[in-house]
C-alpha cells in the first residue's frame, strides 16, 4: 500500500530510515540536486499510509539515437517495507516513463555478487546484457553486470542481444563520451 | 587588452594552466607563485590577476586579494575566463552583488551576447532579483529566440507574482500571474510550447490565478498529451477537487484503482470523494440506488474478492472507510463489520511483514483505550505464541512481534508491575536468542536479524523499569544486550542509535562516538542526525575531544552554503520550473539550519575554552575567528528544525506520545540555548575587543565599551527573560523521548551572574573606577562558587557512585564541565586583560605630570589596577588548582556488578559473555579516562595562562 509522488528535497531530510540501511548508499548534495533538476519525473518516492519513506528510485533518460534510453542509477527499499513488491512498483513506474519518453530500453548496474537484486531484476524481465569488469572499487573491486530490457520503441529488441565479452570500465567510459 | 588576449588566446591558456592545476589541487602558494611569474612577462594578463587575486584569497590574505581583484573589476574585463575567476571569488566571498556589475559592464560592451547575457541573468537569479532576471531574459531571447530564455522571463514574472517584495499585494500579483499567463497563452498561439516543463509551468500559472477550469481544459487537451504524457495523474484529483467534480474524480479513482490496487493516494481520493457524493445526495437507497458508502465499500470488497495475491491496498482502505464512518457518526459496523474482525483477519493476512505494526497503529486512535487493549490481547492470542510456546517459522515469529509492538503501542505494558515487566524482558530476551539461533543463522552481513526487534523492545522495556526505579541497572543491561545483538547482525541501525542514546544517558562519549561512527552518518545526514549525537556533544564532558564532530558536521555545512546557489542556478539551466521554488525554500532550510548555527557556536566556544598558545597565538586565533559582538549574525525567526525525528523506532503508548509537541518544545528549547551560548560569545568578545580591539578602524572611542554595556543588558535581559518563561525540562517518558536541552543547566549554573560581573569588571579595570576592589572581590567570590561546584559535583559523583554509577552521571559531568567552561574564559580574559595592562602600564609610568586640578575621584593608578589583576589571577591559578586535584580523585562510574545472570537465559558460551560485558565495562572507564585526562590538560593550560 503506497503513494508513489516525486521525490522532493525536503525528503533528503527525511531518508534516514531507508539510508542507513548498508546497501544504501548517501550521496553528496550536488549529487541529488542534480538528478532533481535533470530529471524531475525520474526521481520517486514511495510513501506508506503513516507517511514513512518506504523507498526511492532515481534515474535518467540519454542516449543518442536509439541508445536512448532510461537508467536507473539508485533503486532502494527499507528494510521495514521488504517483501512488498514495492522496487517492483518503483521500476515500473520508471519504465513507465522511459516508455512515455520514447525510449529503446532500460538499463541498470548491480554488483556481481548481489544475487538477490539479480534474481529479482530477472524476474522483471531483465537479462545480463554484459559484464563490466571492475566497476565498483573499494576493498576489493568488483565486476558489475550491465541489465536491459527492451521497451516497446525498440520492436525487434535489437537492445538486448548480449555482448558476450565482458568490458572495461575504460571501454564503458569511452563508449558514454561518445553518447553524450 | 582584450585584443591582445584574442590574439593569441591559446598561448595564454597553456600558460596559465599550471595556476588552475595547483588552485585545483589546493595548492595556494605554488599558484600565487606560478601567478606572479606570469604576471612578471604579461604584467597586464587580466585572467593572471584574477588569479592571483583568487589565489591570495584562497591563502587568507584577504586585503591584499580584495585589492587584486578591485583593480581587476576595475577594467571591466569581458574575456570569459577573467570574469569566471572574478565570480567565483565574490561566490567565495558572498558578495553577488559585484558579480551583478561585473557581468552588466561586460554586456554594456558587448550587447546581445548571448553567453554574457546567460552569466548576467544567474547573477540576478542568485541575488533573486526576478525583475532584473526578466529584463535579461527578454534581451536574450531577442538576441537568440529560444524558448528556454522565453521561458526564464516567464517565471521570472511569476515569482515577481509570488515571492517578490510585491507579492504581499493582491492585485500587484494578480497582475504579474496575468502577465506571465499572456505570454504563455501568446506562445501557444504561435505553436511554440515544447516541453513538459514548459506545460507544467503553464497549468502552474492558471492554478495560482485559481483558474481551474482552465488548467482543466488544458491538462487534458492534446497539446498537454502530447507535451507532457508523464503528468502526474494526482494533478487531476487536484483540480477535480478544486472543481468540485466528485462523481469525475469518483469514476476516475474506480478505474485507476481497478488497475493499480495497492496505491494509498488513490484509495484516499477515493473514500474522500465518496464522502464528498454523499454530502451531495445524503438521502440513501433513492430510487433503490445505494449511497456513495455503500458503493465504495461495494467497491472495495469487490477488489478484495477478486484480487488472486492478497494486497494490503483495500483491507487498509476498508479499515480507513470504517474509520472516517465512524468520525463522523456513520453506521460503520452495520455497513462494513466489526472493527476488530477486521483488524484480525488484516493481521491474518499480512502480520508477517514488518509494515504490518506501522498499518494497524493508523487505526488506534480511532478506538478507546479500552477497547485498544482488548485488541492487543486478542491479537497476541491471534500469533499463536504464547508465553511457554516459541514461534515455528519466521513467519510466525513476525506476527508475534508485531502483536507485542501493538500491545505496547495500547499501554499494556505500562501498568505492569515491576517484577512482571522483568519477566516480560526475561521472555523477550528469550525470544531474540531463540530467533537469531533458528532463523537467523545464515544473515548476510547486510541484514537485520529477524529477532533483532524483541531485543530492541526488550530495551524500551528496561528504560521503563529503569525509570520507574531511578536506577541505571536495567538500562545497562539493554545497553549490553543491544551491544550483543550488533555483534550478531552488525547493519542494524535501530540496535546502533538506541545505544548510542543510552551511551549519552549514562554519559559516555567514548560509547556515543562509538556507535556515531558506526552509523556512518555524512552529507545532509549530518544535518537531520545530528540531533542524536552532535547536539548532545557540547558540555558533556569533554571539550578538544568533541572538536572533531563539529569540524566533519560544519565541513558539510560550509560546502552545501556555498553551492547553494548554484542548485537553484541548476533549475534554470534546466528549465526545470517544477522544481525552482522547491530548490529556493531547501535552500532556506539549509542555510537557516537550526544544527548549523548551533554548531558553528559551539565550535568556536570551544575553540575559546581550550586555547593553549601564548597570548599573542591566542589573540591571533581570535581575531581570525572574526566575531562581531555588535553584530547579531542569527536569523532568529527562520532558523529550521531539520531533525529527522522519526528515524529512531518506537513503540510506545500512543496515548502518551506526542511526537509533534516533542519536537516543538525541544525545539523552542534547543533555540533559547542557542540565544544564552551566542551571547555570551558575543558578550565574551565584547570584553576581548574593549581591550584588543580592532584598532586600525576609526571607530569612535567608546563604542566597544557601548557595544559591551549593550550586550551585557541584553545577558540579563535574556536570563530574566527565559525565567519568566518558566520552560519545563524535557519529559523522558520513554526511552526515545529527546535527551533534556541545556537550557535548565544554563539557568540552574551561575552563567548569568559569572558573566554579569566580568562585564563590570572589565568596565571598572579600564576606567579605573573607584569601586573597581569593589568588583574584583565579586569576581573572585564568583570564581569560588564555581570552584566549589566543581568539587562539590565531583565529591557527590564519588559519593553516588556506591549506589549507582551511571543514572545521575551525565548530569555530573555537564556540571563539572559547565564550570571548567566558565574558568577557561575567565582565564583566557585574564590573561588578555594583563597583557594590555602591564604594556599600557609601563607605556605611562612616565608621562605622568602630576595634574590634580579636576576635582572629584581620581581613577586608580594603572599600577594598582595591573596589582588587582595579579591578585585575581593567583587567585584563580589557586582555585583551577582545586579544581585538578577534584577531578583527579574522580572515580570512574562503577558498573552494576550484578550481571551473572544476565546472559545465563542465552545459549551464550561464557567466553563470548565474559567478553562482551568486559568490552561494554572498558568503554565506561575509557571513557572517564579519557575525560579526566582531557579535563586536566585543559586545566593545565589554564593554569599556566595565568601563571605568569
Amino acid at each position: 500500500m503506497t503513494t508513489l509522488r516525486p521525490f522532493t528535497c525536503d525528503d533528503l531530510f527525511k531518508f534516514n530510515n531507508v539510508n542507513f540501511d548498508p546497501l544504501t548508499e548517501t550521496y553528496g548534495l550536488s549529487f541529488y540536486t542534480q538528478y532533481l533538476a535533470k530529471w524531475p519525473e525520474y526521481f520517486q518516492l514511495a510513501e506508506s499510509p503513516s507517511g514513512h519513506i518506504m523507498g526511492y528510485i532515481m534515474g535518467k533518460v540519454e542516449g543518442h539515437l536509439d541508445n536512448w534510453h532510461g537508467h536507473v542509477t539508485a533503486l532502494t527499499v527499507s528494510p521495514d517495507y521488504r517483501r512488498l513488491g514495492l522496487a517492483a512498483l518503483l521500476m515500473s513506474f520508471l519504465e513507465d516513463i522511459s516508455e512515455k519518453k520514447r525510449a529503446y530500453f532500460v538499463d541498470l548496474f548491480v554488483r556481481k555478487s548481489n544475487q538477490v537484486a539479480i534474481n529479482m531484476y530477472t524476474n522483471l524481465g531483465y537479462i545480463i546484457y554484459r559484464t563490466i569488469l571492475e566497476y565498483y572499487s573499494g576493498d576489493q573491486d568488483e565486476d558489475a553486470y550491465d541489465m536491459r530490457k527492451a521497451l516497446s520503441r525498440d520492436v525487434n529488441k535489437k537492445s538486448v542481444i548480449p555482448y558476450t565479452q565482458p568490458i572495461t570500465m575504460r571501454e564503458l567510459r569511452r563508449q558514454m563520451r561518445h553518447d553524450h | 587588452m582584450a585584443q591582445q588576449q584574442g590574439m593569441d588566446s591559446a598561448l595564454f591558456e597553456r600558460r596559465l594552466r599550471p595556476v588552475y592545476d595547483n588552485l585545483e589541487v589546493g595548492n595556494n602558494r605554488k599558484a600565487l607563485q606560478e601567478s606572479e611569474k606570469l604576471l612578471r612577462k604579461h604584467p597586464t594578463l587580466l585572467c593572471a590577476r584574477a588569479l592571483k587575486g583568487l589565489s591570495l584569497l584562497r591563502l587568507g590574505r584577504y586585503d591584499e586579494s580584495h585589492g587584486c581583484l578591485q583593480t581587476v573589476a576595475e577594467e571591466k574585463p569581458t574575456d570569459d575566463s577573467t570574469l569566471q575567476v572574478l565570480s567565483f571569488c565574490y561566490r567565495e566571498m558572498e558578495q553577488l552583488d559585484k558579480i551583478v556589475e561585473l557581468y552588466q559592464h561586460a554586456v554594456k560592451q558587448n550587447p546581445g551576447n548571448e553567453e554574457l547575457l546567460a552569466h548576467l541573468f544567474i547573477s540576478h537569479v542568485r541575488v533573486e532579483d526576478y525583475k532584473a532576471q526578466q529584463a535579461v531574459a527578454l534581451q536574450l531571447y531577442k538576441a537568440q529566440p529560444k524558448n528556454a530564455y522565453y521561458f526564464w522571463s516567464v517565471i521570472s514574472v511569476v515569482f515577481q507574482g509570488i515571492r517578490g517584495p510585491e507579492s504581499a499585494l493582491p492585485e500587484k500579483r494578480k497582475i504579474y500571474l496575468g502577465l506571465a499567463q499572456r505570454m504563455v497563452d501568446k506562445h501557444i498561439k504561435e505553436g511554440k510550447l515544447e516541453t513538459e516543463q514548459e506545460a507544467f509551468l503553464y497549468l502552474h500559472i492558471l492554478k495560482l490565478q485559481n483558474k481551474y477550469q482552465e488548467a482543466w481544459e488544458f491538462l487534458t487537451g492534446e497539446l498537454c498529451a502530447k507535451l507532457y504524457p508523464g503528468a502526474p495523474v494526482s494533478m487531476k484529483f487536484e483540480l477535480l477537487k478544486e472543481l468540485g467534480n466528485w462523481r469525475e474524480l469518483n469514476e476516475l479513482l474506480q478505474q485507476l484503482l481497478d488497475a493499480d490496487r495497492d496505491r494509498w493516494d488513490f484509495y484516499k481520493e477515493y473514500i474522500q470523494s465518496s464522502f464528498e457524493l454523499l454530502k451531495l445526495s445524503p438521502q440513501t437507497e433513492e430510487n433503490g440506488e445505494k449511497d456513495s458508502l455503500a458503493r465504495c465499500q461495494e467497491f472495495l470488497q469487490g477488489i478484495i474478492d477478486s484480487s488472486e495475491r492478497k494486497k494490503r491496498g483495500p483491507y487498509l482502505a476498508r479499515l480507513e472507510l470504517h474509520q472516517r464512518m465512524r468520525a463522523d457518526q456513520l453506521p460503520a459496523e452495520k455497513l462494513i463489520g466489526d472493527f476488530d474482525e477486521m483488524v484480525i483477519e488484516y493481521f491474518r493476512l499480512f502480520g508477517d511483514k514488518s509494515c504490518c505494526t506501522h498499518d494497524i497503529a493508523l487505526f488506534l486512535p480511532s478506538i478507546s483505550m479500552k477497547q485498544r487493549q482488548a485488541l492487543a490481547s486478542k491479537l497476541l492470542l491471534e500469533s499463536g505464541v504464547t508465553s511457554t510456546s516459541l514461534p515455528k517459522n519466521k513467519e510466525q515469529l513476525q506476527k508475534h512481534l508485531c502483536a507485542l509492538q501493538i500491545s505496547r503501542m495500547c499501554g499494556s505494558h505500562m501498568e505492569l508491575p515491576v517484577d512482571h515487566l522483568l519477566a516480560f524482558y526475561t521472555n523477550l530476551k528469550l525470544h531474540y536468542e531463540h530467533g537469531r539461533s533458528t532463523f537467523g543463522k545464515k544473515l548476510l552481513a547486510t541484514e537485520m536479524g529477524p529477532s533483532d526487534a524483541y531485543a530492541l523492545l526488550a530495551a524500551n522495556v528496561m528504560y521503563d523499569l529503569s525509570r520507574r526505579e531511578n536506577k541505571s541497572d536495567h538500562l545497562f543491561e539493554a545497553l549490553c544486550l543491544l551491544q550483543y545483538v550488533l555483534r550478531n547482525s552488525t547493519s542494524n541501525f535501530h540496535v546502533k542509535l538506541l545505544s548510542l542514546k543510552i551511551y549519552h544517558l549514562f554519559g559516555c562519549q567514548v560509547g556515543a562516538q562509538e556507535m556515531y561512527e558506526y552509523l556512518d552518518i555524512k552529507q545532509i545526514q549530518l544535518d537531520s542526525m545530528g540531533y542524536v549525537h552532535c547536539q548532545l556533544l557540547p558540555l558533556g564532558g569533554r571539550f578538544s575531544g568533541t572538536r572533531n564532530v563539529y569540524d566533519a558536521t560544519l565541513k558539510f555545512f560550509t560546502n552545501s552554503y556555498k553551492e547553494r546557489l548554484e542548485y537553484i542556478a541548476l533549475t534554470y539551466r534546466f528549465c526545470t520550473f517544477s522544481k525552482m521554488e522547491e530548490f529556493m525554500n531547501f535552500k532556506e532550510r539549509l542555510t537557516n539550519s537550526l544544527q548549523y548555527v548551533a554548531c558553528s557556536v559551539e565550535a568556536q566556544i570551544c575553540d575559546l575554552v581550550s586555547c593553549y598558545g601564548n597570548i599573542q597565538q591566542n589573540l591571533t586565533a581570535y581575531a581570525a575567528m572574526s566575531i562581531e559582538p555588535a553584530e547579531d549574525r542569527i536569523a532568529w525567526h527562520e532558523l529550521s528544525d531539520n531533525r529527522d525525528l522519526e528515524a529512531v523506532i518506537r513503540w510506545d503508548p500512543l496515548h502518551e506520545v506526542n511526537a509533534a509537541e516533542e519536537r516543538k518544545e525541544s525545539f523552542d528549547q534547543e533555540v533559547e540555548v542557542l540565544q544564552v551560548r551566542s551571547l555570551m560569545l558575543r558578550l565574551f568578545a565584547s570584553f576581548v575587543d574593549l581591550y584588543h580591539g580592532p584598532s586600525s578602524k576609526e571607530s569612535p572611542a567608546g563604542e566597544e565599551a557601548a557595544t559591551l554595556e549593550l550586550l551585557r543588558e541584553s545577558w540579563t535581559g535574556l536570563f530574566q527573560r527565559l525565567r519568566l518563561m518558566n520552560y519545563k525540562p524535557m519529559a523522558q517518558k520513554f526511552l526515545v523521548n529527546l535527551l533534556p536541552t541545556r537550557l535548565h543547566l544554563l539557568l540552574d549554573l551561575p552563567y548569568e551572574r559569572f558573566f554579569d560581573d566580568l562585564a563590570q569588571l572589565v568596565l571598572d579595570l579600564q576606567s579605573g573606577s573607584g569601586k573597581l576592589a569593589e568588583q574584583c572581590k565579586r569576581v573572585g567570590d564568583n570564581v569560588i562558587t564555581v570552584m566549589e561546584l566543581c568539587v562539590q559535583t565531583i565529591n557527590e559523583s564519588n559519593e553516588w557512585n556506591g549506589m549507582d554509577g551511571l543514572w545521575k552521571r551525565r548530569g555530573q559531568q555537564q556540571k563539572v564541565a559547565a564550570s571548567l567552561e566558565m574558568l577557561s574564559l575567565y582565564a583566557f580574559l585574564l590573561s588578555v586583560l594583563n597583557d594590555k595592562l602591564q604594556v599600557s602600564s609601563k607605556a605611562k609610568t612616565k608621562k605622568r605630570p602630576v595634574d590634580n586640578k579636576v576635582d572629584g575621584p581620581q581613577p586608580i593608578s594603572e599600577k594598582e589596577r595591573s596589582q588587582m589583576l595579579q591578585e585575581l589571577m593567583r587567585q584563580l591559578k589557586h582555585k583551577l588548582e582545586a579544581c585538578d586535584a577534584a577531578i583527579r580523585t574522580w572515580k570512574a562510574p562503577v558498573l552494576p556488578r550484578d550481571l551473572s545472570s544476565f546472559m545465563s537465559d542465552m545459549s551464550l558460551k561464557p567466553e563470548v559473555e565474559a567478553t562482551l560485558i568486559g568490552d561494554v565495562s572498558a568503554t565506561f572507564k575509557d571513557s572517564h579516562e579519557l575525560m579526566v585526562t582531557e579535563l586536566r590538560n585543559l586545566l593545565k593550560d589554564k593554569i599556566r595562562m595565568v601563571a605568569k
